[in-house]
């Protein structure tokens, strides 16, 4: 146990609540924002898991969910813009402050590392994190408004 | 056979398969414990063949007949659907309209394609050393692929899907791990023997004997079974229209 | 402390799990689904099993879904044009 384990655990605890509670709970439109929201808090919580086994390898998990969750959110927008439509939906306050966060254990985690290929790869997992994160909110929020039945 | 009788019957068998639970988990070794008899013997069988990641070792070697088996599942499942999922007769096909994606999500689209692409292949390529392997990574490689439906349309994706490729490239890879197979057979060894090929430096990508190969082959035939199963998924949803009866 | 850990993987995945079975919408159940992969990912993480982990992710992330809702899409589409046809 260290204190690694206990930042891990404090996310996992407190983002995994959160996102259980939007996603069931409430119309539609946040249950989408919840689900793009989980993404982004929980990836950060694999990457302090990585660092506190002290295994490395174990980041693989955060650089797949950081290049598919947005994905999978980009689903939802896509295929439920019916659903969206004129509502939406939004938390801009709440996404900046989930990608400060990840951006945060992700320069703490590089600051650890040192220069070098692992450096890299987390600089990769953090720019893909929050730059999908954003760009699937602003999918949610009327990206796919020209999209007709395709 | 009279309600009472069939609610006895589940009775007796729900007890049964109760108690039999009930004995299997007081002989298990206890949560966590330090005791692993059969993880020990995989680890020595799995450095024994220069095999960095002992799962790989597992899914590719020591049991890799039971992984041909996974496979020919998977091979069988989308087969059904391409059956179930076929152009009936009475149905006809639309061209979907083409659809306007905010610009932001369609730049995102075209540069998470490739990133995802080759990180399907290094999923793929690192299954003997690190977490991951064929399986993961062909999943990654194809949903990268409907990227291009995602953010674009439906038609940009079918430009650059040929369907009858991939579904070669599903049967031919299928074919490869068992022609790797029965390559250890006609060396004078057994089914799937890990003895042909050496076992190279421990901890490089050319490590574990023909685990790489087989690993490959299992990455092409999930990367073409995913794209072929959506793509019959897609067809319905988008495409095929019922016609009016009358 | 690292039991803590796992009991809150292990509660997030049973309290998830049941939420996605009491939903009555597929769109919906799709939605809380997603997430129950990857919490099931970091429990599996948890229980050092990340080959495992990386395969949950992978189908659950995206492709479970997208299966889901192209089906969904499906059944409205042809509902909508039975309705449209009367």
């Amino acid at each position: 146990m260290n204190g690694w384990i206990l930042a891990a655990t404090v996310e996992l605890g407190g983002g995994g609540a959160a996102a259980l509670w939007g996603v069931t709970t409430g119309p539609t439109a946040r249950r989408v924002v919840a689900q793009n929201l989980t993404t982004a808090a929980l990836c950060p919580a694999l990457l302090l898991l990585a660092q506190g086994y002290g295994r490395p390898a174990y980041v693989d998990l955060a650089l797949l969910l950081a290049l598919l969750g947005p994905v999978g959110t980009l689903v939802f927008a896509r295929l439920l813009h019916e659903d969206l439509e004129g509502r939406r939906p939004s938390a801009w306050g709440l996404t900046y402050a989930v990608a400060g966060v990840g951006a945060a254990v992700v320069i703490a985690l590089c600051a650890v590392t040192g220069p070098g290929r692992a450096m890299v790869k987390l600089l990769v997992i953090g720019a893909l994190l929050i730059g999908g994160n954003l760009i699937a909110s602003r999918a949610l929020s009327g990206g796919f408004r020209g999209v007709l039945g395709g | 056979m009279s309600r009472r009788l069939r609610l006895w019957l589940l009775a007796v068998g729900g007890a049964g398969l109760a108690a039999v639970l009930a004995a299997a988990c007081l002989e298990l070794p206890g949560f966590g414990g330090r005791s692993h008899p059969y993880g020990t013997r995989a680890v020595r069988a799995s450095l024994a063949r220069h095999t960095a990641n002992t799962i790989a070792s597992v899914n590719f070697d020591q049991r890799a007949y039971d992984t041909l088996g996974e496979m020919s599942i998977l091979f069988a499942a989308v087969l059904g659907c391409v059956v179930l999922l076929r152009q009936a007769r009475d149905e006809h096909r639309e061209r979907p309209r083409p659809a306007q994606v905010a610009r932001p999500v369609r730049r995102y689209a075209l540069l998470v394609v490739p990133a995802a692409l080759v990180c399907g292949l290094y999923i793929v390529a690192h299954g003997q050393l690190s977490p991951g392997g064929g399986f993961q990574g062909g999943v990654v490689a194809a949903t990268a692929l409907h990227l291009l439906y995602l953010g674009a349309d439906y038609r940009a994706l079918e430009r650059v899907r040929p369907l009858g490729a991939f579904e070669a490239t599903d049967a031919l890879s299928v074919c490869a791990y068992l022609v790797l197979g029965l390559a250890g057979v006609l060396a004078g060894t057994a089914f799937l023997a890990n003895t042909l090929l050496p076992y190279g430096t421990f901890n490089t990508l050319s490590s574990g004997g023909f685990v790489p190969l087989l690993n490959a082959a299992v990455g092409m035939e999930v990367a073409s079974a995913v794209v072929v199963l959506l793509a019959n998924f897609l067809d319905q949803a988008v495409e095929i229209v019922e016609e009016e009866a009358g | 402390m690292s039991d803590a850990l796992i009991l809150v993987a292990l509660l997030l995945v049973a309290a998830t799990a049941t939420a996605a079975v009491a939903q009555r919408d597929p769109a919906r159940q799709a939605l809380v689904l997603s997430v129950l992969g990857v919490f099931l990912a970091v429990l599996f993480t948890v229980l050092q099993a990340p080959d495992v982990g990386l395969s949950q992710l992978a189908v659950g992330a995206a492709l479970t879904p997208l299966l889901i809702m192209l089906s969904v899409r499906k059944i409205r589409r042809r509902r909508r044009d039975r309705d449209g046809a009367r």
